[in-house]
């Protein structure tokens, strides 16, 4: 089972999948839920966040994996669910370099799907949190625009895989699909 | 006349390619304006309008003309107003402008189709 969860910046999206998680997850392994988390402590306010997130998940039973790139290179026990939080770290992690050049959007994009791939073959319960981010005037450079195209690549290939997809709006769950 | 719109790179155009096939489409981002007076389906709509404002037309009327000259085509549309309002003056009228075309041409469409992730649901139905 794979549940994609997107919706806007601040929008309730890692809470709710946090619970869909809890609720749902399989009993068969004694391996906890995994918490993969994508997003590089690179600044205060990044630190800030991941802060929250530690909070938001505490006693809930999740086990924190730290990856910003390469998902298909992690070694991990078949497990009862895994929330990988976010996409939108994720392709900004595998699509730029540190010195500012980027890498191309087609191969980028099926290096992240081969990794979901991998998620997929050690659980029973995936769920993906990704972000809207293309619901704006488009008048960006070309370096954001084509990291546009990739995470917008992405959230269709995901929806088509995905089991369940649920847009999340001020902590509402709206279902696009079930 | 029916809609689809959603954010930019959702596979809005997918969508209602397979949604309506074998119709002609025009694309705003170079058609003449004879193609959209004829065609079954346009997409890239948003950058028809931009086109259109950048040549300095007055586009208060488009959405009443595109409903009496084809009042049975196919939009296909970015929703581009959900981010922050743009510093650039021009940018904001086209934002807006677009907004309310579009909200114009939503109330005449017996449908409105919606794209997440590649995934359309109607948020209008006859």
């Amino acid at each position: 089972m794979i549940h994609l969860i997107t919706g806007g910046s601040g929008s309730g999206k890692s809470a709710y999948a946090e619970e869909w998680l809890m609720c749902h997850k399989g009993n068969d392994s004694k391996f906890p839920c995994l918490y993969i988390a994508t997003m590089m402590p690179y600044g205060a306010e990044t630190k800030k966040k991941i802060e929250r997130h530690h909070r938001l998940r505490a006693g809930k039973g999740f086990q924190t994996l730290e990856r910003y790139t390469d998902l298909a290179g992690l070694g991990i026990p078949e497990n009862q669910g895994i929330l990988l939080e976010c996409m939108s770290n994720l392709a900004a992690n595998e699509f730029y370099h540190e010195d500012g050049s980027m890498e191309e959007v087609g191969s980028t994009c099926e290096r992240i799907l081969k990794g979901v791939s991998y998620l997929v073959c050690k659980t029973p319960c995936l769920v993906i949190v990704t972000n809207e981010v293309n619901s704006d005037i488009n008048s960006y450079s070309s370096e954001t625009e084509q990291y546009r195209n990739l995470i917008g690549r992405l959230n269709q290939k995901l929806g088509q895989m995905a089991d369940r997809v649920t847009e999340v709006v001020y902590g509402i769950p709206v279902v696009i699909k079930e | 006349m029916e809609m689809i719109i959603g954010g930019a790179y959702q596979g809005k155009l997918a969508y209602a390619k397979e949604k309506y096939p074998g119709i002609a489409w025009a694309d705003g981002r170079n058609c003449t304006e004879e193609a959209v007076w004829s065609c079954g389906g346009i997409h890239h709509f948003h950058k028809w309008i931009e086109r259109k404002m950048k040549n300095g037309e007055d586009v208060s009327m488009l959405a009443e003309q595109l409903i009496r000259k084809n009042p049975n085509v196919v939009i296909v549309t970015d929703e581009i107003g959900y981010g922050i309002v743009p510093a650039d003056p021009f940018e904001r009228e086209y934002r807006e402008t677009t907004g309310r075309i579009c909200t114009e041409l939503a109330e005449y469409a017996e449908c409105v189709f919606r794209v997440v992730c590649g995934i359309g649901k109607a948020i209008k139905e006859s």
